[in-house]
């Protein structure tokens, strides 16, 4: 199903790729938890307050966002990080069939006895361990910070409550007292895992999506053309849905309404470490089991895979132009 | 499994030695047959009805205008394309049903072939030895050397020619039983086109059946021993270079509005007579076959201004790419005439 040889000549084409957005995604997962470090809890709680009335656009809600975790969690929705796994997928998915037939390469390759299902499949085997390790760098990279981030926090005085007017009582005057602590004290990064998967399974929807508009094109800034096309189309579609009270029924045509990587976090935080991973029970406000979202995704990406390989199958080759 | 292991060595030579085994069919060796064959975008027939067989140990030569359905043809062998009718088979196996198991048996130059810019020549060629079952890397590079090719260069800074030989490396290096070049020649210096052509010969020499594309006839002159022209989608001629080197064509004036054939020529002898300005007509006569009666008649003719020239492939290309037929039927002296008519006509049914 595999071919040796194309793995290495894709790994090969895709190594200066994959090496610049996983230094970029690791480097900047650890900077975005140590730059939590360096706003306080309080003026993180004030600032966000002052965007209320905007908390519906907000994947959780602000409360959820008042914790360590939840901050530390909102890695996962930076634009830096969708982007760069954003640029993997289109990269690498568009260049399967109408990147290499662009190029001329796709002729001296396919004149070697391989089947075009093969091609594919070994092409996508490199794109998606690819995208894995990616998201995988992501988490490395929250971890990272995690173990290397010290927070400093308000230790509360003590106190004495009177009784009857029920009121605590300071019994110190002076300035409270400051404590430095590891932020891995307050962060378990085990709780990211199922925020990790959903930004794979994000990640292998539009793989998926680009490798199958490629398997059907002879252009490949084409085949970029409408994948970001549709990636906009559906960005304003979620948009919409969270804007306008009519338009909420858009919520449920885009596929960003499945890529919840901070309720899995937020979820982590109130439940246990394997409430994400259900796929019986509905957890909080949500409407499905936790895990069909990103299985919804998945399962997306393997249909566009799999009418890729029948559309390249069925497809004449043009010649080089 | 190899359907067919070694196709061509039993008796290359042999086949071609003997006239009668110059047809594939009767020689029953068959590497490529295509049986009514065509491909069709639309309105626009690319290719249309193609029937061609080709011999253990041809070097066959597939000539034709831009656009008249050569490189359509071979990327229906190959099984880029998906052909609309008919079909075609490499050594038994079907193109449409089991390309992979075609090109197992095929090594194949793409007329623009364009190779993996990130690698490095050598890198090319040790990819493509081990992408291929019949890879054969040291030869590969002893062919790159051959072309004075220098393998440490990257594909993305050598230039068009170095290209082309890196991919001829490439191609020549497997020993398939059967090789297709589409334009292997393009873009090379003189002296390269010679080696090139020489490589192919000893590819033949090899017990290789080459299929050849090209638009230079003297090329092809040079190597085939069968060649077949595409006219617009279609099949207009196939012949045996063998015929070509007995056959010559002569102009000269006469008196006579028209000329009658003896009976003994009437076979090898085809007349063509033209009005003239001075009371003259202008004759064209193509003969196959033996000079020597053929002269004898024509002394008596009482001719001026004669010419003689060889039937060359560039006379038939450019009546086969006029549209004029191609006076095929008048060698009859050999039975390769008959026999290669019987394929034309086969081939047309």
């Amino acid at each position: 199903m595999i071919d040796r040889i194309l793995l290495k000549k894709y790994i090969g084409q895709s190594i200066l790729l994959f090496a610049s957005c996983g230094l970029a995604l690791f480097a900047f997962a650890w900077v975005r938890v140590w730059v939590v470090s360096l706003l306080d809890m309080g003026q993180f709680q004030t600032i966000l307050e002052q965007f209320r009335e905007f908390e519906k656009f907000a994947p959780i809600e602000f409360d959820s966002l008042f914790t360590y975790p939840g901050r530390v969690g909102m890695t996962y929705d930076e634009p830096i990080v969708i982007l760069c796994i954003v640029i993997w997928c289109i990269s690498r998915g568009s260049d399967v069939v109408s990147g290499e037939l662009g190029r001329g390469t796709l002729e001296m390759v396919l004149a070697q006895p391989i089947s075009r299902a093969r091609l594919l499949l070994s092409h996508a085997t490199v794109s998606v361990v690819g995208l894995a390790l990616l998201c995988m760098l992501v988490w490395a990279g929250i971890g990272a910070g995690v173990q290397t981030t010290s927070v400093k926090e308000t230790v509360p005085p003590p106190t004495i409550r009177i009784p009857i007017i029920e009121f605590d009582f300071p019994l110190t005057m002076g300035e409270p007292e400051m404590q430095t602590l590891q932020l891995s004290d307050r962060v378990d990064v085990r709780i990211f895992a199922a925020s990790t998967f959903h930004l794979f399974a994000f990640g292998f929807f539009l793989l998926g999506l680009s490798t199958l508009l490629s398997s059907i094109d002879r252009y490949r800034w084409r085949t970029i053309g409408v994948t970001v096309a549709i990636y906009i189309f559906q960005l304003v579609m979620l948009g919409l849905g969270k804007a306008a009270e009519s338009l909420q029924f858009l919520l449920s045509m885009t596929f960003f309404s499945c890529y919840k990587p901070q309720k899995m976090t937020s979820m982590v935080t109130k439940d246990t470490l394997y409430t994400p991973w259900t796929l019986t029970h509905t957890v909080g406000d949500t409407m499905l089991p936790p895990l069909v979202y990103p299985l919804i995704l998945i399962g997306f990406g393997l249909a566009f895979y799999a009418a890729a390989i029948v559309c390249f199958k069925r497809r004449d080759l043009p010649a080089p132009l | 499994m190899n359907p067919i292991k070694n196709p061509i060595a039993p008796c290359a030579d042999d086949l071609r030695s003997t006239k009668l085994a110059q047809d594939p069919e009767l020689a029953g060796d068959v590497v490529l047959r295509c049986e009514g064959l065509g491909k069709r975008y639309g309105d626009f027939d690319a290719l249309s009805d193609c029937s061609i067989n080709v011999g253990a140990g041809d070097i066959f030569g597939l000539l034709g205008p831009n656009g008249a359905g050569k490189t359509t043809l071979i990327r229906l062998l190959l099984g880029y394309l998906h052909p609309t009718h008919g079909r075609a088979t490499v050594l038994g196996i079907d193109a449409e049903d089991d390309s992979v198991a075609v090109r197992r048996q095929v090594a194949y130059l793409p007329g623009d072939a364009r190779l993996p810019r990130h690698m490095r020549g050598d890198g090319v060629l040790k990819f493509f030895a081990e992408m291929h079952p019949y890879g054969d890397l040291q030869r590969s590079r002893e062919v790159a050397e051959q072309l004075e090719l220098d393998l440490k260069t990257r594909v993305a800074f050598m230039s068009t020619g170095m290209r082309q030989k890196l991919a001829l490396a490439v191609v020549l290096g497997p020993q398939t039983p059967l090789l297709i070049l589409d334009e292997p020649t393009a873009n090379l210096d003189p002296t390269v086109r010679t080696a090139v052509l020489q490589l192919v010969l000893d590819a033949r020499d090899n017990g290789r059946t080459v299929i050849l594309s090209s638009h230079v006839l003297s090329e092809i002159e040079d190597t085939c021993n069968r060649v077949a022209f595409l006219r617009r989608g279609r099949l207009a001629h196939e012949m045996w270079m063998s015929d070509l080197f007995q056959r010559h064509r002569m102009t000269a004036l006469t008196r006579e509005a028209s000329i009658e054939i003896p009976d003994s020529l009437k076979g090898s002898v085809h007349v063509r007579t033209r009005a003239s300005t001075h009371a003259h007509h202008q004759i064209q006569i193509d003969t196959a076959g033996d000079l020597g009666p053929i002269l004898k008649w024509i002394d008596s003719l009482a001719l001026k201004q004669i010419r003689f020239e060889p039937y060359g492939l560039r006379t038939v290309y450019e009546a086969v790419h006029a549209g004029e037929p191609v006076a095929t039927a008048l060698i009859t002296d050999a039975p390769v005439a008959e026999n290669f008519s019987q394929a034309n006509s086969g081939a047309r049914s």
